[in-house]
């Protein structure tokens, strides 16, 4: 009786199974893509004025500072590109990149859309939305 | 009695064939995700560490070995590649980081997984 049980129960174990596995690759790919804007903000926030910092000897955000976070965002998610639902050329132009020069502050906030493919299987959305937030500032 | 028993035997082989391996399924991913993310982690830092060196050094592999043997993986599986090996100013840089994790499910298979990690960023040593 209990090996019926067993075997009737499979198909629910399978998915309770495929189930963990894709949450556990929506969360690594969730922490890859945080890693990701993390980098683009801290190599953002490094591109500094030079000019100002050698004339005044304050840190000043570059003027194409927000197209160095956007590009070094677009680089660094291009290994995930299996995982998502749009290219990462198209994830980063859709960043929104604030820059405040002085202080020299960057801002990154982006929805970064992951296929899921087996929780569409199972009735919810086959592409999961990851919202990650990324700050850096220059000391 | 005795058919009884056959049965119950029986019974209890088959729940453990099916039962063990969706078991050890999640414990083997489980660890292959976290070994993943523990992986990108230490290609992060290193990458940041080679930007400011200007690309590759023994201290960036000294590095490298130091992070991923904190997170039980064997540096010396791992293959890295820092491109290119020497940066300017604000040229930009990648390292990547491949390694194998083994995941072995009792009845049904044992495989390598390949894992690879890459972090892209910019030289920050004015030559």
């Amino acid at each position: 009786m209990s090996a019926i049980t067993t075997i009737a129960a499979l198909p629910l174990l399978i998915i309770v199974l495929m189930t963990t596995l894709e949450l556990g690759s929506l969360r690594v790919v969730a922490a890859r893509a945080r890693s990701a804007a993390d980098l683009a903000v801290l190599v953002a926030v490094n591109d500094q004025d030079d000019g100002e910092l050698q004339r005044s000897g304050t840190l000043v955000a570059a003027a194409d500072a927000a197209d160095v976070a956007r590009t070094v965002f677009a680089a660094n998610l291009d290994p995930l590109a299996p995982f998502l639902a749009a290219t990462p050329a198209d994830v980063a132009a859709d960043a929104a990149i604030q820059v405040e020069p002085k202080p020299a502050t960057v801002h990154l906030r982006v929805t970064v859309p992951v296929r899921t493919p087996l929780f569409g299987a199972l009735f919810f959305h086959p592409i999961t939305d990851v919202a990650v937030q990324a700050n850096g500032g220059a000391r | 009695m005795r058919g009884e028993s056959g049965l119950a035997t029986l019974e209890t082989t088959l729940m453990i064939t099916i039962l063990i391996p969706l078991l050890f399924a999640v414990i083997e991913f489980g660890d292959v995700f976290q070994r993943w993310l523990a992986q990108e982690s230490a290609t992060v830092q290193v990458a940041r560490y080679a930007g400011e060196l200007g690309g590759d050094a023994p201290e960036v592999r000294a590095l490298l070995d130091g992070s991923l043997r904190s997170s039980g993986i064997d540096p010396s599986a791992a293959t890295v590649d820092v491109t290119p090996a020497r940066v300017g100013w604000r040229e930009p840089l990648t390292v990547t980081v491949r390694t194998n994790a083994m995941v072995a499910i009792p009845f049904l298979f044992s495989a390598a997984i390949p894992l690879r990690t890459s972090a892209v960023v910019r030289g920050e040593l004015a030559r």
